[in-house]
């Protein structure tokens, strides 16, 4: 605490100002929530206000944030400019983690799966490649669509050495199979009746009939289109029958693919050890085809950006495109889709040969990677940043969040207010889910106005109880608080794990949890969107607040509380009963936890769940520690936290950006707390030049000038 | 010749305390250099400038008339200027001569091991130079304070110091330890080195310095010689006006036995009896002050009585009630008041307002709790009526107690334990580290509650406080109560002395008589 912050006033100006910066919020929260914009006219606002759903609840609760930000200015002054700047640098310090994290935002533009397709009115000049096994069914000539005959057209190089096999389909089948392979010219190169013993032996498991036929070890004497006929035996009896077909070799195949058949990969796949950043594909052209080579986006919201080269087989480049027309989008409607699309139209092709298309993502520069980082990043923090006032449930979200981490807050407040670091609060709210799920699930015919609170009640009593156990270790053995509290917390899970699973768990379901709290037991609505319910825990919460604050500013147990957080030893020597006051503390404390995990369970979940605090009591030691332990303060600091806690879901749903970023703003909230050293430095510095500048000031007017006292 | 001089020195710390205000000091080669000055007059602020702990905000220091800049007790130690600190900067668990060469240790050739053979040569050797007897191989949690405080000096010495910064080195010393460090120092001097001696303690300077120089608000006030000089002027050179050194005790009859002690023995929880079997009575409008060298077991006495240690054998009774067993609250129950030795520690909350630390001992009763709720109206009241009352210099009693000056601070503690109208106060170094001004309020605050009525015990460490304030002196030694004295004119700091340390004792029967 430093004398200024108690020397400056609480004069009425303070108070208009943080009435008024108060009623800014509740109306900038209002206009976003319910979309209000500053043209409307006011029978819009009003049209637009009342076409919400409770949304005299809605105002009510906006109001409350007003004043927990009008509180917040209240009771810390100047520490109240420290909060908003603690916030901000962590902020700031989170908006550099999301644009590190977003530094591959220019990656989208260089990769993802394209297709390479030369479209030619001539269609495919062949029709399989080596290594393919086609298959197909005589049906004989007297079918509805008759197959008596197959072909099969190939690019085979000179030298290539090939087996061709034709083989019936079923084992022992009686189909009789004749093989024929056609030079480029037309003429015969080979042909099979019948494979032989010693063939059917070695290729046994594809020769199962003595009707098969294989072409073995043929050398391919000239480049050019192959076709490969298999019809049965003319002479045989049986012409119906499935068949397949084999083309194997070791020889590389001399094209990968032919007129318009899309061949493609994907650029720059995340996640691999040797990401593809150009593609060449060989297709078989011949002289005067008129081709169209595309390179386009697999699906339309894919964004690589394509470039396109033709290559022919001389190695000479005959064109290149980098984008497309609308026309030409227009004209092969269905392939190329984004601008960012390549076609490089009409191109005759000047000779017979194998011709190559080479695709690759058009290169990305340092200003483009920049600004997409920044458009990416900005776009996220948007969605953090305004992402719970975006829409109505949103808001509904932010608010049950808030008010669950309020609560824990204000435990934890009241505890660190006696210096003492328990860390309990997580398990006290487990036993407070517990018992108060409990309750509300057994006794569902008992009235709400009895039920709930008698479930609040004993909610409140079995925190107290789990906090006063290591108070009484702390008091009476001197046992840490922060092992023993980390300890306990463990404890209260299991057994809240045990309970559920074997007690409460109905027998039929699929997963681990109770069955739905009854009405009578759950917290009662004020504000309702589509399911997602504000509950009464406002109204409990604000006497919460109430509550923390006179007790520790207000009650005799308050000041010993204080005290024993101020100075142990001097609690001690001034009479006050120490173990009973760190008891106390961490009881009381632990009652306020158990009111947080009665919140969870009767009206967040409305029933008992598996790991139902997400280890919130955690963040509510940032809460504490933002508010400095002020309960005034905690409602304001919740409100914030959680609305960046919300936020940051919302940002990695819009924005595919982890919500981890939200550690990070955490851990420089907590760095900055702990430490304070940034501002201390630049408070010292500011007040040493200033000391310099007026040393020649009488030294006792320097040590007394302070702000005036408020009148009494 | 003129060795060093710290020239216009301004230092405002971060705080915006303004803590020395164009300082001006000046020390000649071979001199002892006494500096005075009340409790935050800036003393320690300009020697912690010279030894490099604060840097100036503006100013200069020239050595030797050669303008130099120390940014580090580093840099002050490679220019000769040692200091030796209030609070001893010692490990306590190393043997002197550890202690002395820590740092610049002597080593055998490689560098990785330290000679401690000619580390314990070096520091006998340095030990018989100044006459600063030490024993090199005892730890210092062993050794007594006045050896630890000649460990400190060497320490210095050892680094090459020619300048000896002292501060207040007298506080922990009884009278004989403190005459043993005069003839040091002028060893020292004979040796030609330069001390600069810092203290409030004007007997001192009288006794040993050769110059003076005064400090008051933040400013110098200014330098001169000792012999040319008396107590009386120099304190009102410190304090700015006339101060009364001597109080006026007036003779009071007193009263009934407020405080019985019997037999209280303390033994800690490492088996070490500190407090051994002690009786006594103090009563209405008497002060029965307490002497001893420190650590003979006036601390654990002073403790057990307000219920801070529990005691292992023995009882105590307030106006026949005992108040033993139940802790501090039972013992202020039975209205008795406490000005803790320690007051950082047990006397106030640092960061609570100094309202709050007016109420710890009564926030529970009415007016200050109505119905369980504080009534923060009555509390804001009272602490304005307490800061008026008993001159606290603040202006809110709603500002930190941290904010306050040591004698402000003291002054809440008294403020506090006086108001409650106690029957007994149990006051332990009620002056300690506080201004003239101060000591000289305490002072009379104590004796008008004495003579009011109040029974006070008095545990000082120093003798002439307790011999000033006392109607009797009981001495402690060892724990044990050694001798019991009517504070008539003729009792001598000597006699006490000797029964301060074990040399003489009373009979059970001789004390009993002066109960």
């Amino acid at each position: 605490m430093n004398p200024r912050r108690s020397l400056a006033t609480r004069s009425g100006g303070l108070l208009v100002l943080s009435v008024l910066i108060g009623l800014l919020l509740l109306l900038a929260i209002s206009m976003r929530v319910f979309g209000i914009t500053a043209s409307m006219s006011l029978d819009e606002m009003r049209g637009a206000i009342q076409a919400a759903p409770d949304y005299g609840a809605i105002l009510l609760v906006n109001a409350l944030i007003g004043v927990s930000m009008m509180l917040m200015i209240y009771e810390l002054r100047w520490d109240a400019l420290r909060v908003i700047l603690t916030v901000a640098v962590a902020l700031v310090f989170g908006y550099l983690m999301t644009a590190f994290f977003n530094l591959d935002a220019a990656n989208r533009l260089s990769s993802g799966e394209f297709r390479v397709n030369v479209v030619s009115d001539v269609g495919p000049l062949v029709d399989i490649y080596y290594g393919d096994r086609p298959s197909g069914e005589f049906t004989g000539p007297d079918a509805d669509e008759p197959l008596t005959e197959a072909s099969y057209r190939f690019a085979g190089s000179a030298g290539d050495v090939l087996t061709i096999m034709a083989f019936a389909e079923e084992e022992d089948s009686p189909l009789d199979l004749q093989l024929t392979l056609l030079g480029p010219d037309g003429e015969a190169v080979a042909e099979n009746l019948d494979a032989s013993d010693e063939q059917r032996q070695e290729y046994r498991r594809q020769l199962e009939s003595p009707g098969d036929a294989i072409l073995e070890n043929i050398e391919l004497p000239a480049d050019g289109v192959y076709t490969i006929v298999v019809r049965p035996e003319p002479q045989s009896e049986v012409q119906v029958g499935e068949f397949n077909v084999r083309l194997d070799t070791d020889a590389p195949s001399p094209i990968d693919f032919t007129y318009n058949q899309p061949i493609g990969a994907v650029f720059n796949a995340p996640n691999v050890d040797n990401p593809l950043t150009e593609a060449s594909y060989r297709f078989l052209g011949r002289a005067d085809d008129r081709v169209s080579v595309l390179a386009y986006v697999f699906r339309s919201n894919i964004e690589v950006d394509l470039q396109v080269e033709l290559i022919g087989p001389d190695g000479s480049v005959l064109g290149q495109a980098n984008d497309s027309t609308e026309e030409q989008r227009a004209t092969f409607r269905g392939l190329l889709q984004r601008e960012t699309d390549a076609a490089l139209e009409g191109v005759r092709l000047p000779e017979d040969g194998i011709y190559t298309v080479r695709a690759r993502p058009e290169p990305v520069g340092f200003g483009t990677k920049l600004s997409e980082t920044v458009k990416a990043t900005n776009k996220a923090y948007n969605a953090f940043l305004f992402g719970p006032l975006s829409r109505l449930n949103r808001w509904v979200t932010w608010i049950k969040d808030a008010i669950t981490l309020i609560m824990l807050g204000l435990a934890i407040a009241i505890v660190f207010r006696a210096e003492q670091f328990s860390l309990g609060a997580e398990g006290q709210l487990y036993f407070g889910a517990l018992v108060s799920g409990v309750i509300g699930l057994s006794f569902g015919e008992i009235p709400k106005p009895v039920l709930v609170p008698l479930a609040l009640l004993s909610a409140a009593t079995a925190g107290f109880l789990w906090g006063l156990l290591p108070g009484a270790l702390k008091a009476y053995l001197g046992a840490n608080e922060l092992v023993s509290t980390l300890m306990l917390n463990t404890i209260a899970m299991r057994f809240y794990e045990m309970v559920l699973t074997f007690e409460l768990q109905p027998p039929n379901a699929g997963y681990t949890a109770s069955d739905w709290i009854p009405d009578n037991g759950l917290l009662a609505p004020i504000i309702d969107v589509s399911g997602d319910q504000v509950t009464i825990a406002v109204f409990i919460l604000i006497l919460i607040v109430l509550f923390a604050w006179v007790l520790i500013r207000r009650t005799p147990i308050g000041y010993e509380i204080r005290m024993i957080g101020a100075n142990i030893k001097f609690a001690n020597y001034g009479g006050v009963n120490t173990k009973r006051t760190i008891m106390l503390a961490m009881a009381i404390s632990g009652a306020v936890a158990g009111l947080a995990g009665a919140h969870l369970a009767l009206g967040i979940h409305r029933k008992l769940i598996l790991n139902i605090s997400l280890g919130m009591a955690f963040e509510g030691v940032v809460v504490a520690l933002l508010a400095r332990n002020n309960p005034l303060v905690v409602p304001f600091t919740g409100l914030l936290y959680s609305y960046l806690r919300v936020g940051a879901q919302f940002m990695e749903r819009d924005a595919n950006v982890s919500s981890e970023v939200v550690r990070i703003i955490q851990a420089v909230v907590i760095l900055l707390i702990t430490a304070e050293a940034l501002v201390t430095f630049v408070q010292r510095r500011r007040r040493v030049r200033r000391d310099r500048l007026s040393s020649d000031i009488q030294p006792s007017e320097r040590l007394m000038a302070a702000p005036p006292q408020p009148p009494a | 010749m003129t060795l060093i001089q710290a020239i216009d020195i301004v230092k405002v710390y971060p705080n915006g305390v303004l803590a020395n205000d164009h300082v001006n000091l000046s020390v000649n080669q071979g001199e002892i250099h006494a500096l005075v000055g009340e409790n935050g007059a800036g003393k320690t602020t300009l020697m912690k400038v010279l030894y490099g702990l604060e840097h100036p905000t503006s100013g200069e220091i020239r050595l030797r008339d050669e303008p130099v800049t120390i940014h580090s007790p580093q840099d002050a130690i490679d220019l000769g200027i040692g200091m030796v600190h209030q609070n001893f900067m010692l490990v306590n668990s190393f043997t002197i001569a550890q202690n002395i060469v820590l740092g610049r240790e002597p080593t055998n050739g490689r560098r990785l091991r330290v000679d401690f053979e000619q580390a314990i040569k070096d520091t006998e050797a340095l030990s018989r130079q100044y006459g600063l007897y030490v024993d090199p191989l005892a730890r210092v949690d062993t050794v007594p304070v006045g050896m630890r405080q000649r460990v400190e000096i060497l320490k210095a010495l050892y680094r090459g110091a020619e300048i000896l910064i002292l501060d207040e080195p007298t506080a922990v010393l009884t009278p004989r330890e403190t005459e043993d460090l005069f003839d040091a120092i002028r060893q020292l001097v004979n040796a030609g080195k330069t001390v600069i001696f810092i203290t409030h303690k004007l007997r001192e300077v009288m006794a040993i310095s050769d110059r003076v120089t005064v400090m008051r608000d933040a400013r110098t006030v200014g330098t001169v010689n000792t012999a040319e000089t008396s107590e009386a002027e120099l304190a009102r050179m410190m304090v700015g006006r006339e101060v009364f050194m001597v109080v006026d005790r007036p003779p009071v009859q007193r009263g009934r036995p407020v405080l019985e002690v019997k037999n209280l023995t303390y033994i800690n929880e490492n088996g070490r009896t500190l407090l051994d079997n002690a009786s006594f009575r103090v009563y209405e409008s008497e002060i029965l002050g307490i002497a001893g060298v420190e650590g003979n077991g006036q601390t654990e006495l002073v403790e057990v009585l307000t219920g801070l240690l529990p005691a292992t054998s023995g009882e105590a009774y307030v106006d026949g009630v005992p108040v033993l067993g139940a802790g501090p609250r039972r013992v202020r129950e039975a209205r008795v008041a406490h000005i803790p030795e320690d007051r950082l520690t047990n006397g106030v909350a640092l960061t609570a307002t100094i309202n709050d630390n007016l109420i710890v001992d009564r926030y529970y009763r009415p007016p200050y709790t109505n119905s369980g709720l504080l009534n923060l109206e009555q509390i804001r009241l009272s602490g304005e009526n307490l800061i008026r009352q008993f001159n606290i210099l603040a202006p809110s009693g709603e500002l930190p107690v941290a904010s306050l000056s040591g004698g402000n601070m003291q002054k809440v503690v008294v403020a506090r334990e006086l108001s409650a109208s106690p029957r007994l106060l149990i006051a332990a170094q009620p002056t300690r580290g506080v201004d003239i001004g101060a000591i000289e309020y305490i002072h009379q605050q104590l004796i008008d509650q004495r003579t009011n009525g109040l029974a006070i015990l008095l545990v000082s460490a120093d003798l002439q406080e307790v011999m000033k304030l006392s109607d009797r002196i009981m001495v402690m030694y060892n724990g044990q109560i050694v001798g019991i004295f009517r504070n008539t004119p003729d009792l001598s700091e000597e006699t006490l002395g000797l029964y301060m340390l074990g040399a003489q004792r009373q009979s059970p029967e001789e004390m009993e008589q002066l109960q």
